[in-house]
């Protein structure tokens, strides 16, 4: 039986298991829109209320249902306005596959009305796309589409249909089995590698763990404990490794990077072995490299083989999947005991601690975010999704939240995107329903997504919003106090009545600006059914330690 | 220090796989001295061959970023001068 290409695209997903996608429609994917009509009750269509959204809605999913998250745009401006959230999931190894509707095949290259070169302005931020001009092609490259962005270190993927390929008939049938010679084996490493690694990490005194986002795709959690448990090794984690391991078992030593804990940057510089898994040094991680670790011998673990070697060159690399890579390590290591050095990580932890308690002094009448988070992880027991902003919210989310539970924090990392925590979180909530998702934000990013607030009121998707609101863009204002003389250019944000913007999507607010209302403000909040918004009007200055500023090696960790 | 390196990339013959290939340089603000392309083995396979002047920090990276495209199927470089 023949169908449409449009009904081939809504086939392809159903074969791919896809059963949510987020999406806005236009001229030119309606034949999709038309076909998805008769498909309600077997995938569930999100509409957002800007393209944007539904790209971010789709990496949240993706970050916590271990699917690949599908959004659906229309040509031209709904394509384009996909490309910071695509380009976000690039970074940070999303597998997303985004289809953009485009104009009739006989008018491509004619400048037509909503036509823009997808593709090309794509190409940079995509694992791989495609344009289908004709509907025989869709099968196969819906098949491909999906292998090629969650196979070997996941990605964005972008399928651009023209319009006329959705018309098209054709007999439909779906490859079963597909792979690519490419992603046969992505374990690369060798026995001798293996080996070497754990002839290393027998031998090292003052080892530390780096792990990140890789261990969480690779599902290597359990590993990566047995490992550290077997050699006594401290972990610590980058910003998109939070929550691997409770923040509050013993081996666990705290986060890495420009605003991670002191004690872990002031000893990576100690140390006598990195062991790295799942993370690429990125440059808020190593800060300046010529001074990064100048005593440690470096395994580096990673799928990615474009990654080892690219900042720092590593005495032993393994190249490919995380947990698979641990459960040939693990046999290898002998059980150890670094009691002393854990115990460097305990002094320099209370050290920042003392200083912290000094801040927290001056700040004392105040409400600052640090607290929202602690009050939160006792209210919460550290049990809900947070679905951080970017900037300072974003800090004080990851340093003061106190994560119990396996892959809890959802947050833009390499690329930063503010605005990606309320669109985000509506992905997450989609995915797992039941539990409890914070969406925490600034004022500032706040009001670069504000719009989904009607895709959560129309979805009755009880998702708590928290909004950090000190009228400023925060961490903007925070470089240009301690490194442009307080030179406030262009931060001060007027900002709108957030309760009313609330209530006209018909969501619950309040508003509290007293720290002795701030527990029975949390309280309400949290026990709320339905979705609510609550504004923490917080202290205006008020920045974000430790920090290392940029240039300086890690050891050179600011404490305030 | 700065050296010519000549990449030589075996991939299918398909449209965007050149793009790709000068996504990667452009972004690091590379320049291409020569480039040569045909298609070989009944033109389902095409071969890329480009030299370009790169700080010899990047030179293996660029392959094996050059690899990672989906399209390509085998990278190699000989450093000229």
């Amino acid at each position: 039986m023949k169908i449409s290409g449009a009904r081939a695209v809504i086939q392809s997903l159903i074969n791919e298991k896809v059963d949510v996608v987020f999406g806005y429609p236009g001229g030119a994917n309606m034949p999709i829109y038309d076909a998805l009509y008769d498909y309600q009750d077997k995938i569930r269509h999100i509409l957002v209320r800007h393209e944007q959204g539904a790209v971010h809605a789709a990496e949240g999913y993706a970050r916590v249902s271990g699917k690949v998250g599908v959004c659906l745009a229309t040509s031209g401006p709904g394509a384009t306005n996909l490309v910071t959230g695509i380009a976000d999931a690039m970074m940070d190894s999303v597998p997303l596959v985004c289809i953009t509707g485009q104009v009739a095949t006989s008018l491509i290259g004619t400048d037509a009305f909503q036509e823009t070169d997808v593709i090309g302005i794509t190409t940079p931020i995509t694992k791989w796309n495609y344009q289908i001009t004709s509907a025989s092609e869709i099968p196969d490259v819906f098949v491909k589409a999906f292998y090629v962005s969650k196979t070997g270190r996941p990605g964005p993927v972008v399928i651009d249909i023209a319009k006329n390929a959705q018309f098209e008939e054709i007999d439909f049938y779906y490859p079963e089995n597909f792979s690519l010679e490419k992603y046969k084996n992505v374990n690369k490493f060798t026995k001798e590698e293996i080996n070497k690694a754990a002839e290393i990490i027998n031998q090292s005194e003052k080892p530390l763990i780096i792990a990140g986002h890789g261990v969480i795709i690779s599902g290597g959690q359990n590993e990566l404990e047995k490992l550290a448990k077997k050699a006594s090794l401290p972990t610590a984690v980058t910003l998109h490794g939070l929550s691997i391991l409770p923040v509050d078992h013993s081996l666990y030593v705290g986060m890495v990077g420009m605003h991670g804990d002191y004690s872990v940057n002031k000893l990576t510089n100690e140390s006598d072995l990195i062991i790295a898994i799942g993370m690429r040094f990125d440059d808020r991680v190593t800060s300046a490299l010529s001074k990064y670790a100048p005593e440690a011998k470096i395994i580096h673990i990673d799928i990615d083989e474009a990654e080892i070697g690219k900042n720092l060159k590593p005495t032993v690399s393994l190249t490919g999947d995380a947990r698979s890579i641990l459960v040939e390590l693990i046999p290898l290591i002998k059980e150890n005991n670094h009691k002393e050095w854990f115990a460097e990580f305990e002094r320099l932890k209370k050290v920042e601690e003392d200083v912290q308690k000094k801040r927290e002094k001056k700040f004392k009448d105040k409400i600052t975010a640090d607290k929202v988070f602690k009050i939160l992880s006792e209210k919460t027991q550290g049990k809900a999704i947070i679905v951080a902003d970017v900037g300072q919210n974003q800090m004080f989310a990851a340093k003061y939240y106190k994560y119990k539970i396996f892959n809890s924090f959802i947050t833009s990392g390499g690329l930063g995107t503010m605005g990606y925590a309320l669109p985000a979180s509506i992905g997450v909530k989609v995915a797992i329903p039941d539990s409890l998702v914070i969406a925490s934000c600034g004022d500032g990013g706040f009001q670069m997504t504000i719009q989904e607030l009607g895709t959560i009121m129309q979805e009755k998707l009880p998702i708590k919003i928290l909004i950090f609101n000190n009228s400023y863009l925060g961490m903007v204002r925070q470089w240009q106090d301690l490194f442009f003389n307080k030179r406030y250019s262009s931060t001060y944000l007027k900002n709108p009545d957030f309760l009313k913007i609330a209530e006209g999507y018909g969501i619950k607010s309040k508003r509290v600006s007293e720290l002795s209302q701030l527990n029975m403000s949390l309280d309400e909040f949290l026990e709320s059914k339905d979705s609510f918004l609550l504004e923490v009007v917080i202290e205006k200055e008020h920045n974000v330690f430790p920090m290392i500023p940029v240039g300086a090696g890690v050891d050179e960790v600011m404490l305030e | 220090m700065i050296k010519t390196v000549q990449y030589n990339i075996v991939c299918e013959n398909k449209p965007g796989v050149l793009h790709r290939v000068t996504n990667i340089l452009l972004k690091r603000k590379i320049n291409i001295e020569t480039l040569t392309a045909f298609p070989i083995d009944n033109r389902a396979i095409s071969t890329i061959n480009f030299t370009s002047n790169i700080d010899e920090k990047k030179i293996e990276n660029i392959a094996k970023q050059i690899k990672k495209i989906i399209e390509v199927i085998e990278v190699s470089f000989v450093v000229i001068n």
